[in-house]
């Protein structure tokens, strides 16, 4: 649910001013009268507050849709790509080495390298559109321990993106 | 019991448990999946091996559109086709040859070849940024406009490739820059001065630049706060533009949460008056500043196209009770989040297959009829 509404709870008083000109204070007399009702209309405040519903269900299958944010690292055998994307399946930030702009300074757009520079950029991208808690559990267990998922986690570990969502606030 | 019986003797099939007691089979309404496999001859077919296969295999299969309708579809309306209203852009072909060019000299780059093999090669991170900003930027831009809602709030039915790249910036006092990408966390204090901005410009355009908060206002939802409008802005300059409106620090009420402030950057054809917009130089009243994006682009349609767009989203700091107090001199509102109350379908007088607290779920007091004994 992206629409969030608040109550009007209280009002904090002004201390006292200087004295003000009689134009500005026509002009700002009626910036008082405020509505008790507020909607935020920004689908991700609910889920940077940790107010958000996550999807539950899905617990006979795997993987769990249970996030907000998910990380999935796909390596095919040419290219190695990283999408973030919601429980929808939209994709909000994505980064592959079939892009030019990485694709130019690697020798291969495979393996262990290209996964640890991948994961840097990955870093970067997701720290500027703002998600900051991303769920890394869409691995294959025992995938996990090869060395380019590892290094790709501590790339993005280093780059400053946390890899565990927290817990939803149940108020 | 009898249903089952019921079923199986319907069907003629292999009989399963329903709940349903009158139910007649009908042939389905499309093709079932994995109708095509033929189950005959089972050693002919092509066995999956390993687990990676499958699951990739199964996760494709997961996202085709199929004939029937997911829960998402009925929920949620069908998104309607969009006009595009940006900028138009040529595609260069010319390029293909000179990048398969350097891929091959990368290939025959003995340094690079060991680098990679030994694991110690790292990418210079500014180069694949610049690089991105030109060739697939706008697009990963426009996409993550779209899931922050932006082109629905601002534009209600056009989105745009934002093909410049707008470099917003706040100067701290230490001389620390803040950027703003897209979606960015900034606090009020550090945005309380307006900021640097750069783009790539040529010497005869002209440019309107616009910083609006969808989400801030304070009597209704769907109007916008302006925070700034310089026009007529002559390439890179942004003094030598008319500054119609005036910059006013970011003021995201305490308890709603996260704000989005958006920067929109258009391309004027020619030199716009802007005489109606124009708001006196200091506007500190909240219905002047009251805005809406919609009407003021389909006012100047004609000459205006947005080109650039960055946002950042704010939270409540202790500099926004200075904005309220000093600037918009008023009390300072503070909100609580209230979820909306579960819906429940009207009581029915004699409930079926429901435990004793379903009359708490009607009562006007708390008292539960749990946790007496």
């Amino acid at each position: 649910v992206g629409m969030l509404e608040f109550v009007l709870s209280c009002f904090r008083f002004a201390s006292t001013t200087a004295s003000l000109k009689t134009e500005t204070e026509v002009d700002t007399r009626e910036n008082d009268v405020v509505a008790s009702d507020f909607t935020n209309r920004n689908p991700r405040n609910l889920e940077q507050l940790a107010l958000a519903r996550k999807e539950r269900g899905w617990k006979t299958t795997w993987p769990k849709r249970e996030f907000w944010h998910r990380l999935r690292l796909e390596r095919t055998q040419h290219y190695v790509e990283a999408f973030v994307e919601r429980c929808n399946g939209d994709v909000v930030v994505s980064a592959s080495t079939r892009e030019w702009a990485i694709k130019r300074h690697l020798y291969s757009p495979k393996g262990v390298t290209a996964c640890k520079n991948l994961g840097r950029v990955m870093a970067q991208r997701c720290l500027e559109a703002g998600i900051n808690f991303v769920n890394f559990k869409a691995v294959i267990p025992w995938e996990r321990r090869c060395d380019s998922i590892q290094e790709f986690e501590k790339a993005m570990k280093e780059g400053g993106v946390v890899l565990q969502e927290p817990r939803r606030i149940y108020l | 019991m009898a249903a089952p019986l019921l079923s199986a003797a319907l069907r003629g099939a292999r009989a399963f448990g329903t709940a349903a007691a009158l139910c007649r089979w009908a042939a389905p309404l499309g093709p079932m999946p994995n109708e095509q496999i033929d189950v005959g001859n089972l050693e002919a077919l092509e066995k999956y091996r390993s687990f990676t296969r499958y699951f990739r295999q199964a996760e494709k299969e997961g996202r085709k559109a199929r004939w029937w309708k997911t829960y998402r579809q009925y929920a949620s309306p069908e998104p309607e086709p969009k006009t595009d209203i940006g900028l138009p852009h040529g595609k260069l072909l010319k390029e293909r040859k000179e990048r398969k060019k350097i891929l091959k000299q990368n290939h025959q780059n003995a340094e690079m070849e060991r680098a990679a093999r030994l694991r110690t090669v790292l990418i210079p991170l500014d180069e694949v940024r610049a690089e991105w900003e030109k060739t697939s930027g706008p697009f990963h831009r426009q996409r993550l406009a779209e899931y922050y809602g932006i082109f629905r709030d601002l534009f209600q039915k056009g989105t745009f490739t934002p093909w410049v790249s707008l470099r917003v910036e706040y100067s701290q006092e230490d001389e620390h820059l803040v950027p703003v990408y897209y979606g960015n966390m900034v606090t009020p204090t550090e945005a309380s001065s307006p900021p640097e901005v750069s783009y790539e410009a040529d010497k005869g355009s002209l440019w309107t630049l616009l910083l609006t908060n969808p989400d801030g206002h304070l009597r209704e939802t769907d109007a916008e706060y302006l925070h700034w409008l310089v026009t007529n802005i002559p390439g890179n300059d942004l003094k030598a533009g008319k500054e119609i409106c005036h910059y006013l620090p970011p003021f995201p009420a305490m308890g709603t949460g996260y704000h989005r402030f958006v920067f929109l950057l258009f391309k004027q054809e020619r030199p716009i008056d802007f005489s109606e917009d124009v708001r006196p130089t200091p506007c500190h009243s909240l219905k002047m500043r009251t805005f809406s994006t919609f009407d003021f682009y389909r006012k100047h349609e004609d000459s205006m196209t947005p080109a650039g767009l960055a946002f950042f989203q704010c939270q409540w700091d202790s500099s926004v009770t200075w904005v309220f107090h000093q600037l918009l001199n008023m009390r300072e509102p503070v909100f609580e989040f209230v979820r909306p109350p579960v819906y429940h379908p009207p009581q029915v007088k004699f409930p079926r297959h429901q435990p004793l607290r379903y009359l708490d779920r009607y009562r006007d007091t708390k008292e539960p009829t749990y946790g007496i004994y």
